[in-house]
């Protein structure tokens, strides 16, 4: 009476064992883990580890929360441990609580690499970095020159005055602009709090203050489609330019209107596409620690800043190829 | 015709109650697991299911909601509910986190205030419940939105607590005796709690109180300070799952723990006690607890699943459509000898599932 599921089931167990010990895999399989796997930005990285995956003959394993959430990273990070995967990446959603799992990982022989969050450096050995602070910052102040022919006023919309990237994005800035465009002149430099409306309302205010003003640079993503709305309810479209970070499918509609120039971001299939190219390097032994550049089939030589992976300078997005870009 | 008033000496009988049904499917699911989830890879090393490393994981990540399990078990065997636990859980890791970084206390001091205001937390559901005779279901609904509240108003959202020391950690992620550390203190909360349930006239009382509130009233049984108690444990049991979490994932956050209270409730009625109330018991809700962690942590293992990347998500199905079939299950082996008796067929030996 008990004996019968429980033997039925102890017999299609044993029939499993044949096929679990076929499934063992021969590939080198790198898992990569996403902030959360719904994102769109995430989804797009996704398609670059894809086909970085499929040019290299590796199997790809890309799993995370469905939203961001530490604990559940660090389970699946623990669930790859044990199916002894051979290298992770991981986009960081907390750099503290998700190196205890990558440390644990890296005990039992598997690789590490982070890419768009970082974990602490001695729980990877490399980080894809998307960006650097100069590289955003030089892509911004030369695409404003070029627009404004290298003279006329601007502006700067940021997210707070206190947060460390943003400052040292706006000194890099200034320091680009005093030593390369002195023509220029930078009128004002104004916190939006990362608020969309705030942003708008400063655009607005700087703009009535500002008669003589041609562009506002806007360095935090709400702050991009803020300046462009009030530029465009202004009816200011094409006499105040409008550039900035931030995300395609947030500025689409004002590049397409020709009220935003330049949305500048990173392409996140190429960031998708390095990193698996890096972990498959890293898993092989073929990219080692010390190294300074790393060859990459797609992207050409891709310098190494001590155990930072560069991607290279941010991308420029126009009204010419914003629409291939979905995140 | 509940699995309790079955006389224990009665062997076929016993070997059917719920909680052994359970054990049955426990231990199928475990070698199922272990047969299928277990391989060895290119460099010749064990890995998967089979591994001690992965069992180790899987009594790691059920501490937590097997705690709130515990915890909940009493509450349902008095008819009530506490959906507030998960929320409470994440509220005692911030305060927890709060008192150490902020306050600057030391370790066991701020893990025994955070045990108290746990506790008293509880007291703010017992006094809901017990003195104003507020539905549970209501109140608790109330007090899940108000501690993730404070969480995230303390923290703003956008605070996390991290490193902790070694010797914290070790709770959370070391062994101790053979066994993850946080082990032990599940199995001390695990014996104390099914002594209070099995071994106590406290116990006994829950499930008077669970059957009948009006009649344990009646029977002169203290209905409102009994009631009180088991809220006043869950949350003192909540606070210390929150302080495991925060030991296991070394960093305390707002979100910590969302969900929880939906996977220890299913546990617990996986495990075989009523919602209803009246009947239940710790040992079952054991057994609840380890079947949906085998069964979510041995998914992971599986190939098929793995080339999904989808083991979440899949888990939850699953420990959705068990616990359906626990439910339909024990339903059906109540109806059959009834259905039985009634053709007037003899004694009949029980019905194969």
């Amino acid at each position: 009476m008990k004996n019968s599921p429980l033997f039925r089931l102890l017999a299609a167990a044993a029939l499993l064992i044949a096929s679990a010990l076929n499934a063992a895999e021969s590939q080198l399989i790198v898992a990569m883990l996403p902030k959360s796997k719904g994102n769109a930005y995430f989804v797009s990285c996704k398609a670059g580890a894809d086909r970085a995956a499929r040019d290299l003959g590796v199997k790809l394993l890309f799993d995370g929360p469905t939203d961001s959430n530490a604990a559940k990273q660090n389970e699946i990070v623990e669930n790859w441990i044990t199916l002894g995967v051979d290298v992770i990446a991981v986009a960081a959603e907390n750099r503290e609580g998700i190196s205890t799992a990558l440390r644990k990982a890296r005990k039992q022989g598997i690789q590490v690499v982070t890419y768009d969050a970082d974990a602490q450096p001695d729980a990877r050995s490399f980080f894809v970095n998307q960006a650097t602070p100069q590289g955003i910052a030089h892509t911004l102040m030369d695409d404003a020159a070029r627009l404004l022919n290298g003279e006329g006023e601007f502006a700067i919309i940021l997210a707070t005055l206190t947060a460390a990237n943003q400052r040292e994005w706006q000194q890099l800035i200034e320091k680009r602009w005093k030593e390369k465009y002195p023509k220029m002149k930078l009128v004002a430099v104004r916190p939006c709090d990362d608020l969309k409306d705030k942003a708008q309302s400063e655009a607005t205010a700087l703009m009535s203050a500002h008669p003589n003003l041609k562009l506002i640079m806007a360095i935090c993503s709400p702050a991009v489609p803020g300046a462009a709305e009030a530029v465009k309810q202004a009816g200011k479209t094409g006499k105040v330019k409008v550039i900035g970070l931030g995300l395609p499918s947030e500025n689409r509609r004002y590049v397409k209107e020709g009220v935003t120039d330049t949305v500048v971001l990173w392409k996140t299939e190429d960031l998708g596409y390095l990193t698996i190219e890096a972990a498959v390097a890293v898993a092989k032994g073929t990219l080692k620690p010390g190294a300074k550049t790393f060859p990459s089939r797609q992207l050409g030589a891709i310098e190494i800043q001590g155990d930072n992976i560069l991607l290279g300078k941010p991308f420029a997005f126009t009204k010419e190829n914003i629409d291939q870009f979905n995140f | 015709m509940k699995p309790a008033d079955v006389p224990a000496r009665d062997w076929k009988a016993l070997l059917l109650r719920h909680e052994m049904i359970l054990l049955y499917v426990l231990i199928a699911e475990w070698l199922f697991f272990y047969f299928a989830g277990t391989s060895v890879n290119r460099r010749g090393v064990v890995i998967g299911f089979g591994t001690l490393d992965r069992q180790f994981d899987v009594l790691r990540h059920s501490c937590e909601i097997g705690l709130l399990a515990l915890a909940l078990t009493p509450v349902i065997i008095t008819g009530g509910i506490d959906l507030s636990v998960g929320s409470l859980l994440g509220l005692c890791a911030i305060l927890f986190g709060k008192l150490w970084h902020d306050a600057g206390l030391p370790i066991p001091v701020a893990a025994g205030l955070t045990l108290v205001i746990g506790t008293l937390a509880g007291g703010l559901n017992a006094v809901l419940v017990t003195a104003l005779r507020l539905p549970p279901l209501i109140v608790t609904l109330g007090t899940y939105s108000l501690f993730r509240g404070l969480a995230e108003a303390i923290t703003r959202g956008a605070v996390t607590y991290t490193d902790f020391p070694a010797g914290f950690l070790f709770l959370g992620q070391e062994r101790w005796l053979g066994l993850p550390t946080q082990a032990w203190l599940f199995a001390l909360v695990a014996l104390a709690v099914w002594l209070l349930v099995h071994r106590t006239t406290f116990g006994r009382s829950y499930r008077a109180i669970g059957y009948s509130p009006e009649g344990a009233r009646h029977a002169g049984l203290p209905v409102a300070s009994r009631l009180a108690g088991v809220y006043l444990l869950a949350g003192g049991i909540a606070a210390l799952a929150g302080i495991i979490y925060t030991a296991r994932l070394g960093q305390a956050k707002a979100d910590a723990g969302t969900g929880y209270e939906l996977f220890a409730i299913t546990a617990v009625v996986l495990g075989g006690t009523s919602i209803f109330g009246g009947t239940g018991s710790v040992h079952g809700t054991l057994l609840g607890v380890a079947a949906i962690a085998v069964l979510k942590n041995g998914l992971a293992c599986l190939p098929v699943v793995m080339e999904l990347n989808a083991a979440e998500e899949i888990a939850g199905l699953l420990t959705g459509a068990l616990l359906l079939l626990a439910l339909t299950g024990g339903v059906a082996f109540r109806m059959v000898p009834r259905l039985r008796r009634s053709r007037g067929a003899p004694s009949p030996t029980p019905p194969s599932s």
